[in-house]
This record gives C-alpha cells, sequence and structure tokens, in this order.
C-alpha cells in the first residue's frame, strides 16, 4: 500500500467500493496505490484491508469492465485520467473453489441438465440416463433407448414426489420419464420410459423443455424440430392401437407418441434448440444459422447467419435477449439481435482451440456465461472482459457437455467419460 | 489675269485652304504663308488678304457662290476624273477661287473692305502669338450660339454692328436637284457659323478618311517609323552631369550590411540549407564489370573484351614457398593427361633481375589478338521481366473462403493405415477402411467410433451408397466386395435394406462369361453379400442412383472392370475392349449411361447405353494415373498421377489437359470434388492434401477458374495422406493418413 516510496508520479488514488456483504465489505476509504499493480496485486491490496482469515480472490471493475492487465494499462488502454481518486468494484472471483468427485460412467457422457437444483441428469453413449442426487451417487437409471442418448432434459423438475425427464436419442426417438424421488435407497433404480415419442427420420440431437409447461421440443438430423406433448392421458387414446401392436413384448405399457408441430425451415442438421420463454424457440443449425422460432404460427422470425455450422446455442444475458453460439471454430459468438441493421456479433470469445460443444448462460447473471469445448476445457466468461474468467481443465479429453448446476457449480460431461463437477463459484 | 493666275498659284503653293473643317492639320505652309505674307509687297498683300477673306466676303455677299462655284468646277470635275494628286488640284481650285474671288471683291469692295483688312491684322496678330495650327475662325458673328439667331433672318451683326443677313435656304427639292446635277454636291458641306457651304478638296475628304480609320491625319505620316538613337552614347568623355560623386556611393550600405546579418544568422540557425556540391564518388570498382561502366556504355556498339584472370600470389616472381610444388608434384604433373595438367607452374626468382623472358610472350599475346579478333561477341541483352507479372492474376484467398483450413477434430481408432474414407450423404457419418482389416463408421460431429467390422485382409476402398435412404457401405478387400448393412436407417428404410442384402441360398445365375469373374455369395461374418471376384480389388464405385456398382481388378487386364447390379443380384462385363490396365472408373453425375475408365496413361469415356460406345479419349500426357474425380456439373475431370501431377480437363474443351498442376513432390493417391462448394483437393504420398478452388462457369466462354488455396499438412510424415474426401455439405476436408489417424479440416 505504500507504493510512493520510489516514484510518486505512478500511484494512484483509489476507493474500493463494492456490494458484497461483510465480511468482504472494505472500508471505504481512498488509498494510494502503484499505479503498475496487476489483479493479483488489487486482490492482495483488499485482502490486507478486509483482514480475512483465508484469503478470498476478486476480480475489479472501473466504469463496469473488468480489469484484465496491469492497472496502468487498462487506464491507458480505456483512456481514463490516473489524476482523480478511482472508484474501483470489486467482487468475487468468478472460479470454481472446489473440484467435487467425478461420477463415473460407462461411456461417453453425452448431455447433462443441471436445471433442476436436486439433481443432475445425464445421458451416456451406452444409451442409459442417469440421475445423480450428489456427485459420485446415482438414483435411477433410465434405460430403453436402443442408441446412444444425445441430449437430456427434466421437464417438470418442480413435482414434489416425480419428476418427468425426456431423452433424445441417435435411435431417432425421444423418451419420457416419470422419476419417483420420494424413496432414496441407496441402490439406483432402473426406470423405464413411460412415453415414446417417434416421428424424427434421422438422429435426434438436441431436446428441451417448455419451462413450466409440458411441451417438450427437439430437433434432429433431419433438418425438422418437432414439438411434442408430454402429457399421459390425451396420447394414450390417440395411440393406443399402434402401442398395443409395437411394444407388445414390454411388460410395463409404453406410450407412443407423435409430434404436435414440425418446424421447416433448416437445410441441414439442427444440431441444438432452446425454449427461453412460453411462444419463442431458438435453434442454431448446420446450415450456419440461428434462428427464432414463433410457437404459434411456426414461422421462423429471426435467421442469424453465421458462417460456421453451429453445434450449440445458448439465449441469456440482459433480458433474456442475448444469442450465443459456438460450433465448428473455436469462436464463441454472441448476437444482439435487438439491434438494428446488423447480424454482427456483438462478442466474439475466442480462447478455446477447438469445436465449441456446448455454451450456457448463467441463470440469473446477465453476464456469465460457460462455453465447453473439445479441446477439453469449459471456459466462464463475462460479458465485460473478452477473456475468461476462469478456464476448468479437468477433462482429459473432448467435453461434449456442460452446464450450471444451482447457480453455482458447472457439471460437465466429455468423452473421458466422467461428470465433472466444478462447485463454489461465486456469481453475484 | 495670266499673271495673276501664276501669282495666286505661288501663293497657293503655300497657303493651306482655309477651312474650319481642316482645322486640325498642322502644317509648315501655313507658317511659310505667314512669313510670306510679311515679305510682300502691300499691293499683292492686299490682294492676297482679299483673297483670303474672299472667300469669307464670298459668303458674306449673296447666293451667287454657288453657281459661279459650280461653273468653276467644272474643270475640276474633269481635274478630278484625270486623277491628279491632290496638292495639283488644290493648286487649282485655290487658283480658280482666288480668281474669282477676287472678281467678287473688286465688286464689293466697297463694303468690307476695311472690315476684311482689319481681322486679317488681327488674325495675322494672333497667328504670330501662337505656334498653333489653328487657322483664326472667320466668324463674324462671334462666339455666340446660334440658336439666338435661330429665327431670325441674320446671324449675327459683323464688327459694325450691321446685321448680317442669313444666306437664304435650298429648300429640299433644289439640293434634290444640287445632288443630281453635281456629282461633287456630296462634297459640300454647311457652315452654320459662317453661314455658308463649303466645298471639301478631294485631299481634305482623303484626310477625314483617315482619320475616320483610326490612323493618322497626313498621309506623309509614318507610325511605324525606325526609331533614331539622336544621342551618341559611347565617346561621350564628359559626364552628362557635372555634380560630383555622392557620399553614398562611398560608405557601405547599411542596408545590405543588415540583411547580410539577416541571413548569416538564418544559415547558423539552419533556416537556409545549401545544396552540398555533388561529391565525385573517388572510389571505383577496379576490377568490375566495364560493361556496366557508364562511359563505355554510352557507344552503342561497344562491347568490352573477355576479362583475363588476374593474377594470384603463384604468379608472382617470388612466391611465397607454400605455391611452390615440390619435385614429387611436379613429376606427377608429368604423368597427369596434357589437359589436366596445370598451365603455370610457380617458380622462385630471388630478384626482378634474374626473371627470364617469357618464353610464351609472343604466342600468347598473338593468341590474345585471335580472340579478340575471331571471338564473335554478341551484346546480350537481358530480358529485365518482374518474375511477379508473370504469374497470372488470381483472386485473393479471402475472397475464396470458405475452404477447409484448420484442423480441429482427428477419428482415431484404426491400428493400420487408412486406406479409404468414405462420407454419408447427409454428412453425418464417415466410413473408413484401414489396412488392419477394420471397417469403422465414425460420427462426424463428435469423432466417436459407431461400428467396427473386422475383416481377415486389408481394406482397399470403402463406398457409402449414394443414396440417402439405403446406408449400405460397400467394401472392396482382396478379391471380395462385401456389402454392409450399416443399420443407421429408420425400420422400413432397414427392412428394404435387409431384404435386398439377403441371398438366403438361390443364389443368382450369372452368364457364363460373368460367372467366370464373379460370383455373388452370402457374408457368414455380417450377415451381407459378397461377392468374390477372380482377381484383386483395387476399387469401387456406385453410380449416382445407388443400384449398379462399378468394380476394378488392375490384374484382370481386359476383364478388368465389372459393374454389380445390387438389386438384381447380377454381374455384367462391360461391353468394351479394355486397352490398358484400368486403375478407376467413374460413372457420369448426371448423364445417364456415361463411364469413364481411367487406364494407366488414358481416360476413356464410353456410352454404355448403346453397347459400350467410345465417345471420347483424353491423353493426359502422365507417366500413371493414380486417382480421377468428376466435377458434379459433369464436365469437368481432375486426374492425379503417380508423378505429383494433377490435370485438369475440361471435357467440352478438349482431349488435352486445360491445366496441369505440378504442386506434390511424391504420388498422389488420391483427388475429389466438393459436391457444392467450388473446391477440390488432392491428396499425396507426401504427408499432405492440397486444396483448390475450382469454379467452373455455366458460362462456356468462361474458363475454370483454379487458385490453390491451402496446403494441410497435419499428417506424421510416415505413410502419407491416402485418401481425402469432402464433407458432402460443409467445406470440410477428411483425410484419412498412413499415420491410421483420419482428421477432419473445417473451414
Amino acid at each position: 500500500m505504500e507504493g510512493e516510496g520510489e516514484d510518486a508520479s505512478k500511484v494512484i488514488h483509489v476507493k474500493f467500493v463494492t456490494k458484497l456483504y461483510p465480511p468482504f465489505k472494505a472500508p471505504v476509504s481512498s488509498v494510494v496505490i502503484p499505479s503498475n499493480v496487476t489483479r493479483l496485486g488489487l486482490s492482495s491490496i483488499v485482502n490486507s484491508l478486509l483482514t480475512l482469515e483465508k484469503p478470498e480472490a476478486f476480480d475489479f471493475l472501473i466504469d463496469g469492465e473488468l480489469i484484465r492487465m496491469s492497472l496502468e494499462q487498462f487506464l491507458l488502454a480505456k483512456g481514463i485520467s490516473a489524476e482523480q481518486t478511482l472508484e474501483i468494484e470489486y467482487i468475487r472471483a468468478v472460479a470454481p473453489r472446489k473440484e467435487e468427485k467425478p461420477s463415473l460412467h460407462d461411456d461417453w457422457v453425452s448431455a447433462v441438465d443441471g436445471s433442476s437444483p436436486r439433481f443432475i441428469l445425464t445421458g451416456c453413449y451406452d444409451g442409459l440416463g442417469r440421475i445423480w442426487d450428489s456427485p459420485g451417487s446415482c438414483t435411477h437409471i433410465l434405460e430403453g433407448h436402443t442408441g446412444a442418448i444425445s441430449s437430456v432434459a427434466f421437464v417438470n423438475s418442480q413435482g414434489a414426489e416425480s419428476v418427468t425427464v425426456a431423452t433424445a436419442s441417435k435411435d431417432r426417438t425421444l423418451r419420457l420419464f416419470k422419476v419417483d424421488t420420494s424413496e432414496s435407497g441407496d441402490s439406483t433404480t432402473r426406470v423405464r420410459a413411460y412415453k415414446i415419442l417417434r416421428g424424427h427420420k434421422a438422429s435426434v440431437q438436441s431436446v428441451v423443455a417448455e419451462k413450466h409447461g409440458t411441451m417438450v421440443c427437439s430437433s434432429s438430423w433431419d433438418c425438422t424440430i418437432n414439438l411434442w406433448n408430454t402429457d399421459e392421458s390425451e396420447s394414450e387414446l390417440s395411440v393406443s392401437g399402434k402401442k398395443r401392436k409395437g411394444n407388445n413384448q414390454a411388460e410395463e405399457t409404453q406410450l407412443e407418441g407423435e409430434a404436435e408441430t414440425t418446424f421447416v425451415g433448416h437445410t441441414q442438421c439442427v444440431s441444438s434448440v432452446v425454449w427461453p420463454e412460453h411462444d419463442v424457440i431458438y435453434s442454431s443449425s448446420w446450415d450456419h444459422s440461428v434462428r427464432r422460432w414463433d410457437v404459434p404460427t411456426g414461422k421462423d422470425t429471426l435467421n442469424l447467419y453465421c458462417g460456421k455450422a453451429l453445434n450449440t446455442v445458448g439465449v441469456g444475458g440482459e433480458g433474456s435477449a442475448l444469442v450465443a453460439a459456438g460450433g465448428s471454430d473455436p469462436v464463441l459468438r454472441v448476437w444482439d439481435p435487438r439491434k438494428p441493421g446488423t447480424s454482427a456479433p456483438v462478442f466474439q470469445f475466442s480462447s478455446h482451440s477447438s469445436w465449441i460443444s456446448t455454451c450456457k448462460w448463467h441463470e440469473s447473471s446477465w453476464f456469465h456465461l460457460l462455453s465447453a469445448s473439445y479441446d477439453g476445457k469449459i471456459m466462464l466468461w463475462d460479458l465485460r472482459t473478452a477473456w475468461p474468467l476462469s478456464i476448468i481443465d479437468t477433462h482429459k479429453d473432448k467435453v461434449l457437455c456442460a452446464d450450471w448446476w444451482k447457480g453455482d457449480s458447472v457439471v460437465s460431461g466429455g468423452a473421458d467419460s466422467n461428470l465433472r463437477i466444478s462447485s463454489r463459484i461465486s456469481i453475484s | 489675269m495670266t499673271k495673276k493666275k501664276s501669282e495666286a498659284a505661288n501663293e497657293d503653293q503655300t497657303k493651306e485652304p482655309n477651312r474650319k473643317i481642316v482645322s486640325l492639320v498642322k502644317s509648315q505652309k501655313e507658317e511659310q504663308k505667314v512669313s510670306a505674307k510679311k515679305a510682300k509687297s502691300s499691293k499683292e498683300e492686299e490682294e492676297d488678304l482679299l483673297l483670303d477673306s474672299g472667300i469669307d466676303s464670298d459668303y458674306d455677299g449673296d447666293s451667287l457662290s454657288g453657281s459661279l462655284n459650280s461653273d468653276d468646277f467644272d474643270a475640276g470635275i474633269f481635274d478630278d476624273s484625270e486623277e491628279d494628286d491632290g496638292s495639283n488640284r488644290d493648286t487649282q481650285d485655290g487658283d480658280d477661287e482666288g480668281e474669282l474671288v477676287d472678281s467678287e471683291n473688286g465688286e464689293e469692295e466697297d463694303g468690307s473692305d476695311d472690315d476684311d483688312e482689319g481681322s486679317e491684322q488681327g488674325e495675322v496678330a494672333e497667328e504670330s502669338d501662337s505656334s498653333e495650327d489653328e487657322v483664326a475662325p472667320r466668324n463674324t458673328v462671334g462666339d455666340v450660339p446660334l440658336e439666338w439667331y435661330k429665327d431670325e433672318k441674320h446671324i449675327g451683326y459683323d464688327i459694325t454692328g450691321k446685321k448680317i443677313t442669313k444666306k437664304e435656304k435650298q429648300d429640299k427639292l433644289d439640293s434634290f436637284l444640287a445632288t443630281m446635277d453635281d456629282s461633287k454636291n456630296w462634297r459640300k458641306v454647311y457652315d452654320e457659323y459662317n453661314d455658308e457651304e463649303v466645298e471639301l478638296t478631294k485631299e481634305e475628304s482623303k484626310l477625314i478618311r483617315r482619320m475616320l480609320k483610326g490612323e493618322a491625319p497626313h498621309a506623309d505620316f509614318d507610325p511605324y517609323a525606325p526609331y533614331f538613337d539622336w544621342f551618341k552614347w559611347d565617346d561621350a568623355i564628359h559626364p552628362l552631369s557635372s555634380a560630383p560623386e555622392p557620399k553614398r556611393r562611398f560608405i557601405p550600405s547599411k542596408w545590405e550590411a543588415k540583411k547580410v546579418v539577416k541571413l548569416v544568422r538564418a544559415i547558423r540557425k539552419g533556416l537556409i540549407k545549401f545544396d552540398k556540391p555533388e561529391e565525385e564518388p573517388n572510389v571505383y570498382l577496379l576490377w568490375g564489370d566495364d560493361s556496366t561502366s557508364d562511359q563505355k556504355s554510352k557507344h552503342l556498339t561497344y562491347i568490352p573484351p573477355p576479362k583475363l584472370k588476374l593474377p594470384g600470389h603463384e604468379e608472382s616472381y617470388n612466391p611465397s614457398l607454400e605455391y611452390i610444388p615440390t619435385e614429387e608434384e611436379k613429376a606427377s604433373y608429368e604423368l597427369m593427361y596434357e589437359e589436366d595438367r596445370p598451365k603455370f607452374i610457380p617458380k622462385r626468382f630471388t630478384s626482378l633481375r634474374s626473371i627470364p623472358a617469357y618464353e610464351n610472350a609472343l604466342k600468347e599475346s598473338f593468341d590474345r589478338c585471335l580472340d579478340l579478333y575471331l571471338c564473335p561477341r554478341v551484346r546480350k541483352k537481358r530480358i529485365n521481366i518482374d518474375p511477379e507479372s508473370l504469374k497470372p492474376k488470381l483472386p485473393s484467398r479471402k475472397d475464396l473462403r470458405p475452404y477447409p483450413n484448420s484442423c480441429y477434430l482427428e477419428y482415431k481408432g484404426h491400428t493400420g493405415p487408412v486406406t479409404s474414407i468414405s462420407t454419408e450423404l447427409s454428412g453425418q457419418w464417415i466410413a473408413s477402411g484401414s489396412t488392419d482389416g477394420s471397417v469403422r463408421i465414425w460420427e462426424v460431429e463428435t469423432g466417436r467410433c459407431l461400428k467396427v467390422w473386422q475383416f481377415d485382409e486389408a481394406v482397399k476402398c470403402v463406398a457409402w451408397n449414394p443414396l440417402p435412404d439405403s446406408p449400405i457401405l460397400a467394401v472392396a478387400m482382396g478379391i471380395d466386395l462385401v456389402f454392409l448393412n450399416t443399420e443407421l436407417g429408420t425400420e422400413e428404410e432397414q427392412q428394404r435394406i435387409e431384404e435386398l442384402l439377403r441371398l438366403d441360398n438361390n443364389l443368382p445365375e450369372l452368364d457364363e462369361a460373368a460367372a467366370a469373374i464373379a460370383k455373388w455369395l452370402p457374408d457368414k461374418k455380417y450377415g451381407g453379400i459378397k461377392i468374390s471376384h477372380f482377381k484383386n480389388l483395387s476399387y469401387v464405385d456406385w453410380h449416382p442412383r445407388g443400384d449398379y456398382i462399378s468394380a476394378v481388378m488392375p490384374g484382370g487386364e481386359t476383364r478388368g472392370v465389372v459393374i454389380h447390379q445390387l438389386s438384381a443380384h447380377s454381374t455384367k462385363r462391360l461391353p468394351i475392349k479394355m486397352r490398358g490396365l484400368p486403375v478407376c472408373t467413374l460413372f457420369h453425375p448426371n448423364r445417364r449411361g456415361i463411364f469413364i475408365i481411367a487406364t494407366k496413361k488414358y481416360v476413356r469415356v464410353y456410352n454404355l447405353h448403346k453397347n459400350g460406345e467410345p465417345i471420347k479419349k483424353l491423353e493426359t500426357g502422365l507417366r500413371e494415373i493414380s486417382s480421377m474425380a468428376i466435377h458434379p456439373g459433369g464436365d469437368n475431370l481432375v486426374v492425379g498421377s503417380k508423378e505429383g501431377k494433377m490435370c485438369w480437363f475440361d471435357m467440352d474443351l478438349s482431349s488435352k489437359p486445360y491445366k496441369i498442376l505440378k504442386n506434390h513432390p511424391k504420388d498422389i493417391t488420391n483427388v475429389g470434388f466438393h459436391r457444392s462448394y467450388p473446391l477440390f483437393a488432392s491428396c499425396s504420398e507426401d504427408s499432405t492434401a492440397y486444396v483448390f478452388h475450382g469454379k467452373v462457369y455455366s458460362d462456356l466462354n468462361e474458363n475454370p477458374l483454379i487458385v490453390p488455396l491451402e496446403i494441410l499438412s497435419g499428417h506424421s510424415s510416415k505413410g502419407g495422406v491416402l485418401d481425402c474426401k469432402f464433407h458432402p455439405r460443409q467445406p470440410w476436408l477428411f483425410t484419412a493418413g498412413g499415420d491410421s489417424v483420419i482428421k477432419l479440416y473445417c473451414h
């Protein structure tokens, strides 16, 4: 702190402010620091101000921009005068502080859903879906698929006794499972699907459930997006005859469902769909486009052209309006469709070194999103800086799927057959 | 009268006609006249005066003058026609006038004598006063505005106070008649002040004409007279001014000193810079080539003689000892052939004095002269062309995006070199065959191996059925062609495929010729169909409709190519007389029945619908063809060879290659076109794959545009790249390497 020893001209008067609660609240008083400190230096200054028992990593913001270089360079780059007292806001660094025990699968983990705080749902290349209630403990195995599972989704995770789960597979079907969550035995229960959704002519790539609804939406290699109803009663009436013929060898009766609506428009594999609002679906495709579909009419209302085959799309950010997509190159692009007249991405994050397999926005934060890549890394991004906040490098092979869990953890699965959970990420 | 006339003529010689309009004219005659008048006797003077004022009095008097004048001038008219010079005529005129006036005056003497005299005197005084050329106005009425007398009968008063009456005005008719009668009437001008008509002389009218033209009034005046410098400048020994030299000539100028100070300061400050005198380069290239020196090259024909080799240390008269050959060396020289022997053997002399005369001096100088004289020397013009400008203008690579350039995905699992890959139509799967005997299906998106079939022999070629709804894989290995069910289709498709691939026990009966070549058998291991051939297979190719498949057996010679029909379970020999060993075959992508066979040197095109009629023979000029690919448009063909050359044929254009690309240092193993993007690629045993832009225009006049785009060198150097295939829908390239890895290059 007494940095004015050698060169008095290279000091800056700063004031640390925060929105954090005690014990992370530093006394609001101006301090003099040398201008060449980096984030680490700032962090140690704040730590010494706070006199915490355990040192804590912080990130620093000046005028809403994260500092990712030395303070001097930052001020120079942004053209901020170092004469007056600077107000530096600090937040807890967004980085995982704990690595949970990996949950080993039998094959590549291709899909993960962390939208329910109670469970983690994974899909695996061995055709089984799994439900984990804590790292390493699998409670349910969802069986029935004859091909690799490509995507999983909680349809209704709020139910007290049972949750509904949808899985999509490369065997061209989707299956719906009802999982009884009340029993909490040590053994894993095997669950069969109560409903099979047939209709896609090629591998199903992605499934997503309506928020607070009963519909699921799936996308497939046959270039279509299908909407399905997950209700039990209705579909039984409509397809009861078919069901008898097809699945007579099954001990339990399995319903079959047909697509409610089909959105046609993409010309190649639809790799990913998201359903952020009641009547809006976003989809990304290998035909290099991201489209927004209006659910009631089935028309696409927006078409963002990217130039690369896209594997994943995520919608979130400010007002749930930003679209992030990644694909067959190492660049994660973020569009703002509200911006008139341009279809150029507003942000491009290019720290990965291979294809991007997944990108997911944080549920509550406007700025944070994660991306997983085939280079084995998961990166946490903040829109306020072009550098990754932190890099989770626990996987030994391609990361195929990743998601936020409980708001402060990242769950990810990859070609090393492990589900990894990095927790205690503080996102304010 | 005669005497008088001559006198008058004399007078008139010096007298300018006294007219008011002529007032501008300056002449010496008048001056002379004045002096002459002074010298005259009184009588003469009187006469003269009378004469002078006669004209005045003429007007004073009555209208007589008109008639008189007209009479008088008759002769003048005739004179005019005779074109006398002005002066001559003037004299006559004046003469006549004088005479006439005289007589008139004689009649009127009583009235106006005194007046005339007085006025004359005044006039004389005036004239002597002023050197002006102006003849004094004969105005008798004074300088009064004439409009005062406009309505009166007189025009004013004479000196005695008598009224001077106006002449009677001619009416229009009279004046018209006058102009009609008298051709000279136009010369008459009415003088308002004196109330008389004045007739202009010829000279006066000329004078007026000159003035109107803007020339000098007098005819003798030369505006362009040569300038005569009358002042003698040279030999004036005395100054023009005798004023003494002023002091300022002897003291240095203050202003100059100030200016100098200013300049000096500017120079010191560096504001003024001098051009440095160009320095003569005092060093020059002593042994430089003469042809480049400037002075010599001034002469066009000058050709510098070839330079002699410069002497070295060994040629010194007293070289260091190490240059002197020993006796053994000298002896060894003797053993050498004449041409290998060194021309000069260094010798050592202790002093210059002891050097003998050079024995070859004469001979060598003669040889040198012969050289200079006989050796034809020609100036070689170096062609100065920028090599860059010889390159064809190609569009920038940036503009030709997208094309595969970076590898992000690898498909690992094979244990031997991957010999062949094939992409499924949707682009979701690729199949690969390896020398380890395995055939694998990979998921393109993740790099996961979906299925493995293990065979006993090294796989030569794999090929997906081009139909999207029949995912059948044809695998060639050894002598067998195996159809594998990949089980990737929907249930209905699966049923159909299973039926298609079921032979049961009723083996298809083939005709004799075909049976000798191939045998259809059920594949025990994987439940498909196996066709056993009589020779080893190297290549299979599906017809675009997915029913026929051609198989190539290089060892089969004339029976080296057969076509199998999957739906009918039958085999057909080609109705083609094969020449040379077949290398690969192609079905034309959009013209039915066109079949292309590449042998080692030629590519031949046949029409199978017309019983194998040959259509075209393409001369590649290559040593050995290794692979061939056809543009999806069907008119352009790329042939790769084992010497690393690639030929692009425009089949409509010529049977010769449109372009030959020599890019690979080693054998080209495969070439391929993209289905939709204007891309093609070649892969080679040098472990690289080249990607080219190959745009074919629909305009037939435009030649295909070929631009090399990228060298993909990711595979390890052993084994090379054995196959390359484009992704059917994305601008991506799969390469199969000898290092048992398949790589996907994305844009």
